[in-house]
Order: C-alpha cells, then structure tokens, then sequence
C-alpha cells in the first residue's frame, strides 16, 4: 500500500510547492513596483583565471548571478566604467579599488569553487567592467566587460 | 521456545544493571576519548599542513626575488627554493616529506589531502608552482618567457618577462593562502564536529545510563513495594526484638490488636504483652537459635489474644540485628481447643462434668486417698419418674427438668465437690472427704431437693430418685469397683422402693450382682436385636379353628443362651426396659399379622393377642404407641388384642385412671381387650363390670388342677361362668391334654390355648397351621 500511495503523496507534494511558487510569483507580479519581468537575470561564470559574462545586458535592474568553477577562490568587483582600464596599485598587481570607489556599482565577497553567489545591481547604460582582484588574478587575466543598452 | 522464570530474583536483576551502567559508561567513554585523541592528532597534522601550505606563499615571494637577483648577479639560490617549493606542493597533495626551508628545520610528514575542492586547489597550486618554476628558469637562461608552455593558465596576457613573473608568483601565493585557509577551516570543522561528537556521545550515554539507573530505581521499588506487600498483606505480625526493645513492628499489628505501629517499638510492646508471658521478650538475651514462643497480647477491646510466633536469631545479621518474631493469632484455635476441652469432660446439656471427667477425678482422690488415708464417698442417683416426663411432655421438658436438676445438685453440694451427668437421667457425686453419714446426709437433701416441685412446660413436677451411695474408708481403691458398687447400691435403693437411698454393703454385690449383669445383657440384647417374637396359637372349642395367637417375647442371648421370660421380664418391668421390649413386640406382631392377612392366611375374626405390662400401661403414651403401630403395619384394630393383667387395670392414682381410659379409648376404637392371668388377682368385680374387655384368660395353674384338685374346678368353672354372665368369652391357658380339653368343653370354655394344640413357635410355623387348617376347611365350606 505504501509503495503505492507514496509516489503519489510525493507527486502531490511536489504540485503542492509547484503551485505555491506560482502563487508567489503572480503575487510578485502583480506587486506594484515589483517588476519581475523587468529583472534581468545575468549569469557569470568565474575560473582560474578568466571571467565569462555576457557582452550585451539591458539596462536597469539586474540579477547576477556568479558560479565560480574553481579551483581557486575568486571575488568579483563590478565597476562602471569611467575610464579606459583601471587604475593598478604600486604592487603592479591589483587594483586600487580606491580609485574606483565611485564608480564600483557592486562587489561580491571571495566565495569557493563551486559556489554560486547573486548580487543586484541597477545597471545605467553604460560599460562595465567585472574583475576579481585577488592577488595576481586581476593581471592574470580575470577582468571582462558588458554593455548595458537602453 | 526457551521461557523465562516467572521471577527473576531482584539481586541478579540488579546486579545486571548496574552491570548495563557500568559498561554504557565505559564504551561510552572510550568512545569519547578515542574520538578526541583522533580529532587532536588530526588537527595537529592540519596545523602542520597549515603551515607547509602558508609556507608555499613565502617561498612563492622568495623564489622571484632569487631570481631576479641571480639576474641582476647577486649569489641567490632560486633553484633550491624552486625544489622545495615543488616538493612542498606535491607532499600537501599526495602526501609525503616536505623539505625543510632552512638547514635546522625538520622534514614535515603530510599525508594525503582529502576532500574535493581543498584537492583542486592543491592541484592547481602544483600547477602554478611548475608554471612560476619554469617561467623564472627561462628567464634566467634569457630564453623568451611567452614560449614557457602554461598548465595553470589558458593564457597568460602578461607581455613583461618579470610582471608575468610576479603574477605567476601572486597567484600561487595567493592559490596557496587559500589551500592554507580551506584546511584551516576543515580544522575548524573538526573541532567543532568533536564538540558535537563528544556532545552527542555525552548526552546517549547519560542518557541510557539514566534508562538503565531509573531502571534499575524501578526495579528496587517494585522489590520493596513486593515485600512491603508480601509483609504488610499477611495477617502475620512480624516484630524485630533487638537492643532498646521493639525494633520493627508490621503493619498487621494494626488488624491484630488494634495498636498503631508506633505503640509497639521501643519498650512500648511490653504494656501490651500479658504479665505472665513477658519473658517472651527476653528472647533476646538468651542465646536461643530457632524456637517457637506463646503469649498474649491485649487488644484496644481489653481483650486478650493468644499468639505463637517462630523465632528467628538473626542477631548476627547486621541488615537486622534482632530477634525476629512471626506471630500468628492463634485465639480462635486456643479456644476450639479449650471448648473442645470443654466438651470432652463436660455434658453438654447440663454442663456438669461428665462420665470420663468424673472418672478422672475419682481416680486422683483415690490416688490422694492412697497417699492420706482421707475418705471419700461416691453417690449414684437415678431419677424416678424421668421418662414419663420424656415421654408425655417431651424432650425439650425433659432436658430442662434435668438442667434444673443438675443446679439444685450442685447447690447441694460443696464447690470441691464433683457432680457429674453420666447421661440419661442418671447423675454421679463424689464428695471429697465425706464418710458415711455425711454420704447419707447429702442423699437426703438431694431426695429434698429432688421432691420439691419444678416448673417445667408449665406444669409443677416434683421427681423421686434412688442413691446409691459408696463410702470408702482411705486407702488404696479402684474407681471401676466403686462405682459398679454405687451402681448395686442403687439397684438396692429402687428394689428397696423408690425415693430412697441404700449405702454399698458387702453382701449387695452378690444379691444383686447377678441382677445387674442380666440387665446389662438385657440392654445390649436390645441393642443387638437378640428377641423374637414367638406366636402360640388359639383354638376355639366348638370349631377347633384356630381364631387367633398370643405373642410371646422370646430372647436368644449369644452368652446367656435362651432365656426364660420369667427371668428376664420382671428385670425389664423393674429397669423400665419394658417399654422398649413392649413396643418392639407390639410393632412385630402387627407387621407380622398385616403379613399374614395379606397372605389370605387369616380366617375372619382372627386375633392376634399381645401382652402388656402394668408399667407399659401407667407409663402413658401407650394408646398413641398402638395407633401407630397398626397405622405402620396397615392393620385393623379388630385384628389386635392386648392382654393386660388384673393388678393393671385395677391399680389406683392418676395413672391408672390414664391407663383405663387409654384402654377404653382403644377399646373403642376396635382393638380387644383381655385379662390375663384371671383370678391371681384380686380384681373388683364391680370394675371389671364397667371395663370394656372382651375376654377373660383362665390361668393355666387352675386348667391344670381342673381334673385332681376340686378347688381349682370350683373356680375355673366360676370364671368361665362370670365371663359368660358378664357376655365375655372364657379362655383356658395352659390346656396339655385332652383330658383337659374335655374338661373345658364340658365347663363350656369357649377358646383354649397351650402345648396340646401347639407350643409357641416361630411366625413360619403359625403361617403353615394356618394354610393346613384354610385348605382343609375349605371343601366343607364349598
């Protein structure tokens, strides 16, 4: 009787949280301001030592979300873009984030290979640099750009 | 199927789990331990290859300042620093020696890393150790760095030869501060998985070593509630006599006398115990091992209880450290056997002491009188009168005539002195120091006593009795002879004349011995059924039928052979075992005249004939005795004659006029009537005028003098004659010969009995006259 009825209590279960996820996003759709459909969703993906990020974004609120594929820790930095490269500090090495302080829109703490980490930004058109500026990976090659667009 | 016992006896139970306890612990414990050694000397290899990890960092720097030292010219060694780094990184990845940085420092043993990503970093840190390596090699041997082939890196954008060096170096370092960090934080992990570990391991033992202690209090409470219950439950008390006193006293003290616990311990349990028995508490001091003690205790009633408790030393048990007393109320059983006592030496009716009891205390003032010369006296008295008062008023006016009889004895005689019932109506005393004349004395005032009257069933009865009294002297006696010489005395008393008291005299034993063993035999005769009845059958003279038959009592004793009636009848009339004999003849002779009758053996008319005594007659009762007996026997009355004697029916008092009318009632009723023996007597003519009999009974003394003495004739034929002037028939008893016979026809007598027509023979014999004389009969009738 069990190995019957469970699948079943399972399945109901299962369209249960299916049908409560529904719920909550029409809710979130409806809500005023909420704007779900206007959340764009940008997936990055870190490595030693290189970033992959979509070169074309659209303006406004964004979702980013950062997988980290390892094998090191990797943090990203996400800074609009005023000047052609960012600035290096004396080491030769890393940037001086300093410097950029105005312009970081964002900033992801170092997490683990194998992590997935998510941050919200409100893009403005514009150019933006995403770097990870652990010692030596800035220089090493972990810097990319995307383009907001209107 | 194995089963279990159905107890377990709490010490193996108990034992086994503190046992459970001991060993939870102890696993549990080792347990513990063994994890903590494990995660410290786990966390002591992590810290060292912390260390080794962060020491790639450092060496990493080194490297690229040796090298570009060596480049500029300076001495450096980059190549040693370039071997440790390698081998460092290989022993943090697949375990192994790790060099020694400076020449002092020890060789570092690590063993293989565990875990996915700390592995990953590990790899890419050997990676980046050999890109750093061989990048610093090519750019000391001038070759162009951008040929170096990377394995950490897809691509290293880095134009500069020594900024691409000092990037390689940033990213181990960097890579290996890392590793350094993640096992760092798996250190962390570690320890607090211990505490967890430890916490967990912790909380189950003291877990199921409180299971197994509440347990084991459990099993302890259920021991004690099982023998609380077993010691409270029983109705036995159990004390503990020890130093100070009462030690432990039971709950069942409260049931059994009513006492608190409380009262009873210390010295408080001595005021309850009987003054006599309070040596029981001195159990203690003697040195008694098991034994068996009776005492007394006083309940909240004041009444006292009788118990016997086993005794128990267990002194030297130190759990008890007294004497253990287990009392059982044993007061119903002491006074059953106190009652029983009681019964066994006293008559229940009158509680006066008994034959054995009265037997006992004759034997010790015998003994007493052997040893002192002292004199005693023996009385025996037997009522008169007794059993009419059974007979007519009943045996519950009986029993109280003989309880008032019994407390006017006893007034009568001093308290040292014993009376005693023997049963029936027969009382026994024994007068301790008293001769002769006080013997006479006492007598007297129990005949006194005796004649007053007593109220019984509403009537005032006064009572007569005989007393035979035994004197004896001092000196050695024996209580059988005594008393078979007071039962003479007495015999003496009544044949001397009721109300009357005769002292044993040497020559009664053998004038009435003889006596008094012939009514012994007579007593057990009747007991044992010893008496048959025997008919002789009656003739009438103008028919020669038989027309009816006198029962007689016949005795065959087994030690005394047959016995004469003439013997035995008068001792019967004399003991008053006539009526017993009477009725047993009278019952037999109905039955056996319904059997004949049954038997169309019986000509009409046919009469059989039984004999009645003056006592039977004045004793009363007698016309209800014969209803009944012919009512048994499904006999008409027609078919029943009794023959009384002259002096019977004459006698004068209350009880011949009973006697009388009982007879005329009878009479009346159809039964017959004879006077027997006629003209031995000296009957009124003028009573005999207005008595209701049917026949008068010629003796067979005159019958046989008819034919030689003139006298006898005179007055046979007179009889005859009176009966038929009174319009009775005549009968002639004792007729031997036919020249009797011919007498008596010629005298006209119109029946006859005796040896010549036939002796007194058993009921068979009657029954074959009677079918001889039915069948010859017969063809003249037809």
């Amino acid at each position: 009787v069990d190995a019957r009825t469970r699948p079943v209590s399972l399945l109901g279960l299962v369209a249960l949280i299916a049908l409560a996820f529904m719920a909550a996003s029409a809710c979130s759709l409806t809500s005023p301001g909420g704007g779900a459909d206007h959340l764009q969703v940008v997936h990055v993906t870190e490595r030693d030592f290189g970033i992959s990020a979509p070169r074309l974004v659209k303006a406004g609120e964004v979702r980013l979300v950062v997988h980290n594929d390892g094998p090191d820790e990797h943090e990203l930095l996400i800074v609009r873009e005023a000047q052609a490269r960012p600035p290096i500090r004396s080491d030769g090495l890393t940037v001086d984030e300093e410097t950029l302080q105005p312009d970081l829109v964002g900033i992801l703490e170092p997490g683990g290979p194998g992590s997935t980490r998510e941050i919200r930004l409100h893009l403005s058109p514009g150019r933006y640099e995403l770097f990870c500026n652990m010692a030596g990976h800035f220089m090493g090659g972990m810097h990319t750009f995307m383009i907001a667009v209107p | 199927m194995r089963k279990g016992p159905a107890f377990t006896p709490f010490a193996a139970r108990g034992r086994r789990t503190v046992a459970a306890i001991l060993l939870t612990f102890a696993l549990f414990s080792t347990a513990s331990v063994t994890v903590s050694i494990w995660a410290t000397s786990r966390s002591q290899h992590r810290a060292t290859v912390v260390e080794v990890a962060a020491r790639q960092r450092t060496l990493a720097e080194r490297y690229v300042k040796e090298v570009l030292l060596l480049r500029e010219g300076v001495q450096a060694d980059p190549a040693y620093t370039a071997g440790i780094l390698a081998r460092s990184a290989d022993a943090l990845l697949n375990g192994g020696l790790a060099p020694p940085v400076y020449g002092d420092d020890d060789e570092i043993m690590l063993s293989r890393a565990t875990g996915g990503h700390i592995r990953d970093q590990l790899e890419q840190e050997r990676r980046l150790v050999t890109d750093l390596t061989a990048t610093g090699a090519a750019l000391l041997a001038h070759r162009p760095v951008a040929a170096v082939p990377m394995t950490a890196h897809e691509h290293v954008t880095v134009a500069n030869p020594i900024v691409r060096l000092a990037v390689l170096a940033a990213l181990t370092s960097n890579v290996s501060l890392n590793a350094a960090r993640t096992i760092a934080g798996q250190t962390d992990g570690n320890i607090s998985n211990l505490i967890i570990y430890q916490v967990v391991l912790g909380a189950i033992g003291l877990f199921m070593s409180l299971l197994f202690a509440l347990a084991l209090i459990a099993a302890i409470r259920r021991q004690m509630a099982h023998f609380r219950s077993i010691v409270t439950s029983s109705t036995d008390l159990v004390l503990v006599l020890g130093e100070g006193g009462c030690r432990y006293v039971s709950q069942s003290v409260t049931g059994m006398v009513g006492r608190a616990e409380g009262d009873l311990l210390a010295d408080g349990l001595a005021q309850f115990i009987h003054p006599e028995d309070r040596s029981v508490l001195e159990v203690t001091g003697a040195d008694r091992r098991t034994d068996k003690v009776v005492f007394r205790m006083v309940n909240r009633y004041g009444e006292w209880r009788c118990l016997e408790a086993h005794v128990t030393d267990l002194r030297s048990d130190r759990r008890i450290r007294g004497v253990v007393l287990n009392a059982r109320d044993t007061t119903d059983r002491v006074r059953l056997e106190e009652e029983l006592t009681h019964q066994a030496y006293h008559d229940g009716l009158t509680g006066l002491a008994n034959r054995a009891l009265f037997r006992d205390r004759l034997d010790q003032a015998l003994a007493r009188s052997a040893r002192s010369g002292e004199v005693l006296a023996l009385l025996l008295v037997d009522l008169d009168g007794f059993k009419q008062v059974n007979d007519s008023l009943g045996h519950d006016a009986g029993d109280e005539l003989l309880r008032q009889v019994a407390e006017r004895f006893a007034e009568t005689v001093r308290p040292s002195d014993t009376v005693a019932r023997f049963g029936g109506d027969e009382f026994g005393l024994l007068l301790d120091g008293a001769g002769e004349s006080r013997a006479r004395a006492v007598a007297r005032r129990l005949l006194e006593r005796l004649s007053e009257p007593m109220r019984v069933a509403g009537r005032e009865l006064a009572l007569g009795g005989s007393i035979g009294i035994v004197a004896h002297v001092g000196g050695a006696g024996d209580s059988d002879e005594l008393i078979r010489n007071a039962d003479v005395a007495m015999y003496a008393a009544k044949e001397g004349g009721r109300g009357r008291s005769e002292v044993f005299r040497d020559g009664m034993a053998r004038e009435f011995g003889e006596l008094l063993g012939l009514e012994h035999e007579l007593r057990m005769g009747l007991q044992r059924s010893e008496f048959r009845v025997h008919y002789q059958p009656e003739v009438d003279l103008r028919s020669g039928q038989i027309v009816g038959a006198e029962a007689l009592v016949r005795w065959q004793s087994p030690t005394l052979g047959t016995v004469p009636a003439e013997r035995f009848i008068p001792i019967a009339e004399a003991t008053g075992l006539i009526a017993p004999l009477g009725e047993f003849v009278l019952r037999e002779a109905c039955a056996q005249t319904a059997a004949w009758q049954r038997a169309g053996l019986l000509p009409e008319s046919f009469v059989t004939w039984v004999n009645m005594s003056g006592r039977q007659l004045s004793s009363g009762g007698m016309g209800a005795l014969v209803r009944q007996a012919l009512e048994a026997a499904g006999l008409p009355a027609g078919a029943l004659g009794l023959e009384v004697t002259e002096t019977a029916i004459v006698q004068g008092g209350a009880a011949g006029d009973r006697a009388r009318s009982e007879l005329e009632r009878l009479h009346a009723s159809g039964v017959r009537i004879a006077i027997d023996d006629f003209g031995t007597g000296f009957s009124s003519l003028g009573q005999l005028r207005d008595f209701p009999v049917d026949l008068i009974k010629v003796e067979g003394s005159f019958v046989h003098g008819v034919e030689r003495d003139d006298k006898d004739a005179a007055i046979t034929a007179n009889v005859i004659r009176l009966a038929h002037d009174l319009g009775l028939l005549a009968v002639a008893e004792g007729v031997e010969s036919e020249s009797q016979l011919a007498a008596m026809r010629e005298l006209g007598c119109d029946l006859a009995q005796g040896s010549l027509f036939g002796p007194p023979m058993p009921a068979e014999r009657i029954a074959g006259l009677l079918a001889e004389r039915r069948d010859s009969a017969d063809p003249r009738a037809a």
